[in-house]
């Protein structure tokens, strides 16, 4: 009777002590000691489990059971600390590192486009949906391309216009892109429908609004039954492409000696008319000259600015800034 | 072209009065630009713009025709009647074209008794409203026929002219002359000039002569209207550089009856103005007459070129109202083309006319129909593009620079006298001094690029362009694309506690992106060779080869180009010839991603300071054989552990199978080998061994 009060009480103030310890212990190493102390091979709870045997059998049951129970209550709890223990030291190890998340990020200098290289990019996409294929031609050019085959015979007062920079005396720098189409018209099948940007040059002086050198997108249909109605059809749609689904186009006469009837683009941007470029249907001439016969093909062509556009567009007051490359000015796009 | 509105309403009768305000909008509509609207009093001047082909426009009546047609008026033309008295006037004066190439005709009057004066009020006003000064009435009254028909006149002091005659005719050698304006010109040979029996007294169409002009005791005046040959006229005037109100009109070509019609006009101003008399008749040079000309029409063509349903009739009405006649040919129109309008030749011609007063907006926007063709965009310049993005995420901003140098450029990168790219093409008639010649190289353009910047205060300039570059050689000029980078200053955002040599350019960030490049293209048959161009760091520095071709040059600015362009600190360039690197380029082609683990291991070795890591590694991947998958330089070493002369290179290698696990003694026994051939190859000391 004595003993089975004594093992009943000695467990209650074991399991006491027990927890208290495991509520102590700040360290993964201190839950494990109060482990190793209570729950051990030799430890307090295993030693008063092994007095059992001294029990006689019914009583060894009972006790049995509520010395097993109180171990497991105890793993229990020794499991938990060792969890909160390791949440702790995880959290403070955490806290530890802690770091300035106001300082500046590190990252390569981006790359950004050239505004010109953009909007030729933009150019040459919206034409290629459309079916144009994108060719290319020489910036130094002869009298032959330059001018006759875009029937502008020598003497003609539209040279006067295209003032040009001559390298001797049949080869010059191109001082328009159109160049480009009467190069390209001999060799194709129709129907065709090219595309051309680059550099062209002329003799002005570098100033605010004019550069020596500066960029044109030209191109041209030729097929049967091309008609001028295409022609603002094509431009129209391009216009809505690159300006947006509002754009609104203007088409005046204008003359030029390799298209009639030729007409001068113009754009709704902003509030005003901002002039492109001109177009019309290619002079039966030209045409003539590439050898295709005028009266079985017709054929539209454009040439259209880069640079006067895309001053409009963002707000360049300066041709110049295209050409200075200030990284300042270049970073903004 | 001013045009004075007031006075342009004279010549248009409509039944309701125009009104100016709309007619800002309505001139661009029929080909004439505005360039300026200025409003004075109650009144109008519209700045515009005429385009070439236009002779008429370059006088008011000609815009007024138009204006009557679009406003569906009636054109009022200035009295033709002329009161004639005295002597005939062949009597008094000769004309004679000696060079019919010169002058397709010239028509003459003379005018005696006039009174030399003041213009009347309302014409010295409407003179200066359009531009020209007023001078006297005799000179005042061709002016204003000029600006009234667009014919130019010349009013010659009869008694001035040695035997009364005047001669179109070319200048011989040493002819001189001094022109109104004071200037004594020494005439080019075969310039278009009018000459008295004995010498050159105007240049035709272009100015007259100071012996000759108009002064306030002249009392016969000879009246000159003529149609000169307009490539003679621009000829002359260029190459004298004087451009005139007349000259300007004479380069856009004749009208044949406007000669004789303005001739009339002024003659009668001359008589009424000016006091004078008319002698009977006129002096009409006209060696050959032009024939009017006559242009068919197919209405059907019409309207397949526009796009446009517009019904015969109308097309038919729209022509008639621009002065064209016709009569009917089966279904086409014969059109004859009125003397005013002598740029009408084919019938593309005659369906712009149509459109233009028909109304380009009218015309609907269609696309064209027929097969659909596909964009398309050639193979080298897809690859340029990839070439472009490649760049541009590598941190490089895209430049663009004129293609346009002066050979002080070249001077300012070192390039020796004779060096390929001085054979820069020069320009026959450059405009400005610093824009002489085609660029041979980016080089100089992007070191401006980087000078500009930092003089700026920009500190961190990462740029490339694209571009051509020229060259001559024998017998011609060529033309290439290259591509050219440049970069100074930091490579990095964030630089806050990171060791300058990982945020500063070096050759290896100028490196890299020019590896970028390859590495996108596909391209793996490219070395390296350390050579220097003139504006290079000879020492740090390489030619880039892409088999046995040099495709261009990288490195660090030689100090002292690097001065000349103002750039404190150390610059990088490279440029490299895009046509190798594009035919070079490969499709990207699947490699199976491993399936057996790779074993890595470091190697680490002490070599005399001038071996080249490329080298060592070249041997370690020779001596690695197919195993060897990877083999990286991670730690180049000098200091204290050292010996003097020497650096340590340390390579991390990566081995794997493609069909199993290696095992670890496999690998020990390359690394042997390794270390063994790098041993005897160079006198390495292996660490750490």
């Amino acid at each position: 009777m004595s003993v089975r009060t004594s093992i009943e009480e000695q467990l209650k103030t074991l399991e006491q002590e027990a927890k208290e310890a495991i509520a102590r212990a700040q360290t993964l190493e201190a839950v494990e000691e109060v482990r190793r102390v209570y729950l051990g091979r030799r430890g307090r709870l295993t030693l008063l489990l092994r007095t059992l045997a001294d029990l006689p059998p019914d009583e060894r049951a009972r006790a049995g059971a509520a010395l097993n129970e109180a171990k497991n209550r105890l793993l229990t709890r020794l499991n938990a600390r060792a969890q909160e223990v390791r949440q702790a030291v995880l959290d403070a190890r955490l806290r530890s590192e802690a770091i300035d998340i106001t300082l500046p990020g590190r990252r390569p200098l981006p790359g950004r486009p050239h505004i010109l290289g953009r909007t030729i990019h933009q150019i040459l996409e919206i034409f290629r949906s459309m079916g144009f294929e994108v060719v290319e031609g020489p910036e130094i050019e002869t009298e032959e391309f330059n001018f006759h085959r875009l029937n502008i015979p020598d003497d003609h007062p539209a040279r006067d216009m295209q003032d040009s920079f001559y390298l001797d005396r049949v080869h010059l720098l191109r001082t328009q892109v159109t160049a480009v189409d009467v190069r390209v018209l001999p060799g194709r099948r129709p129907p065709v429908r090219v595309v051309s940007v680059g550099r062209c040059y002329r003799r002005d002086a570098l100033d605010a609004t004019h550069a020596p050198v500066f960029h044109q997108v030209d191109g041209f249909v030729v097929d049967e039954g091309v008609r001028f109605s295409d022609l603002k059809g094509v431009l129209s749609q391009f216009a809505r492409e690159m300006w947006g689904p509002g754009s609104r186009t203007r088409f005046q006469p204008s003359y030029f000696p390799f298209t009639e009837p030729s007409a001068e683009l113009a754009v709704y941007f902003g509030d005003r008319w901002l002039e492109i470029g001109g177009c019309g249907m290619f002079h039966p001439k030209v045409l003539e000259m590439a050898g295709w016969d005028p009266e079985r093909y017709t054929a539209f062509a454009f040439g259209l600015g880069i640079e006067r556009p895309a001053m409009v567009r963002y707000g360049i007051p300066d041709i110049r800034l295209f050409w200075e490359n200030d990284l300042r000015v270049l970073a903004q796009f | 072209m001013r045009v004075l509105w007031s006075w342009l309403v004279e010549y248009v009768r409509t039944p309701e009065p125009l009104d100016p305000s709309a007619w800002a909008e309505r001139f661009p509509m029929l080909g004439l630009g505005v360039d300026a609207v200025e409003r004075t009093g109650d009144d109008w001047i519209f700045d515009l713009e005429t385009t070439t082909n236009r002779p008429d426009w370059m006088g008011i009546v000609g815009i007024a025709r138009e204006v009557a047609a679009a406003a569906g008026g009636e054109l009022v033309l200035p009295s033709s009647e002329v009161v004639e008295e005295g002597p005939p006037v062949n009597e008094v004066a000769v004309v004679e074209i000696a060079d019919p190439r010169l002058c397709h005709r010239y028509v003459g009057r003379v005018v005696v008794d006039v009174r030399v004066g003041p213009s009347p009020r309302w014409m010295a006003e409407r003179l200066e409203r359009c531009g020209i000064r007023s001078i006297n009435n005799v000179v005042d009254v061709t002016n204003y026929v000029m600006l009234e028909l667009g014919q130019p006149l010349h009013a010659f002091d009869l008694d001035r002219l040695a035997g009364q005659r005047v001669v179109v005719r070319s200048a011989r050698a040493g002819e001189q002359l001094v022109t109104l304006d004071g200037v004594e010109r020494v005439l080019p040979e075969g310039a278009l000039v009018i000459a008295d029996a004995v010498r050159p007294v105007a240049l035709g169409g272009i100015m007259g002569g100071a012996d000759t002009e108009i002064r306030p005791d002249t009392c016969r005046v000879l009246l000159e209207s003529a149609w000169f040959n307009p490539v003679a006229v621009r000829r002359t005037a260029r190459a004298l550089g004087l451009r005139t109100e007349g000259s300007a009109r004479h380069e856009r070509g004749g009208d044949p009856e406007r000669v004789q019609a303005a001739a009339r006009r002024a003659a009668e101003l001359l008589r009424t103005l000016c006091g004078g008399r008319v002698l009977r008749g006129e002096l009409d040079a006209y060696p050959h007459p032009s024939p009017p000309r006559t242009v068919r029409l197919r209405p059907d063509r019409l309207r397949r070129v526009l796009g446009a349903e517009i019904p015969t009739e109308v097309a038919a009405d729209l022509l008639r109202r621009l002065g064209f006649d016709f009569q009917s040919q089966g279904d086409a129109l014969l059109v004859r083309v009125p003397s005013h309008r002598r740029d009408v030749e084919r019938e593309e011609d005659l369906i712009e006319e149509v459109a233009r007063l028909w109304g380009y907006d009218r015309i609907p926007e269609t696309m064209p129909v027929g097969a659909l063709g596909v964009g398309h965009l050639p193979e080298d310049l897809l690859l340029e593009r990839e070439l472009r993005d490649v760049l541009l995420r590598a941190g490089l901003t895209e430049v663009f620079t004129l293609s346009l140098i002066h050979p002080r450029d070249l001077d300012r990168i070192g390039l020796p006298s004779e060096h390929p790219l001085r054979r820069a093409p020069k320009l026959l008639n450059p405009l400005t001094e610093e824009h002489t010649h085609l660029r041979t190289t980016l080089v100089p353009s992007l070191l401006e690029v980087l000078r500009t910047n930092r003089t700026r205060g920009v500190a961190d300039v990462h740029v490339f362009e694209i571009g051509r570059v020229f060259g001559s050689r024998e017998g011609g000029w060529e033309e290439r694309k290259v591509v050219g980078i440049a970069r100074i200053g930091r490579v990095l955002q964030g630089r806050w506690n990171l060791p300058p040599e990982a945020v500063e350019t070096s050759f290896y960030h100028l490196k890299g992106a020019v590896e970028a490049v390859f590495e996108a293209l596909h391209i793996s048959d490219v070395s390296l060779t350390p050579e220097a161009a003139p504006w290079l760091h000879p020492y740090r520095s390489a030619a880039i080869w892409l088999g046995d071709q040099r495709i261009g040059w990288m490195g660090e600015v030689h100090p002292e180009v690097a001065e000349r362009f103002d750039l404190r600190g150390r610059a990088y360039v490279a440029e490299l010839e895009l046509a190798p690197l594009l035919r070079g380029a490969r499709p990207a082609q699947l490699r199976p991603v491993p399936r057996y683990p790779a074993v890595e291991r470091d190697l680490s070795v002490v070599l005399p300071q001038d071996v080249p890591a490329g080298a060592v590694e070249q041997e370690i991947r020779r001596v690695g054989g197919p195993f060897l998958e990877a083999c990286e330089v991670f730690d180049v070493y000098t200091g204290p552990q050292v010996p003097e002369g020497h650096r340590s290179l340390a390579f991390s290698l990566r081995f794997r199978a493609p069909d199993r696990t290696l095992a670890a003694e496999e690998v020990e026994g390359v690394l042997q080998e390794i270390r063994a051939a790098l041993r005897e190859r160079f006198g390495a000391r292996i660490r750490g061994a």
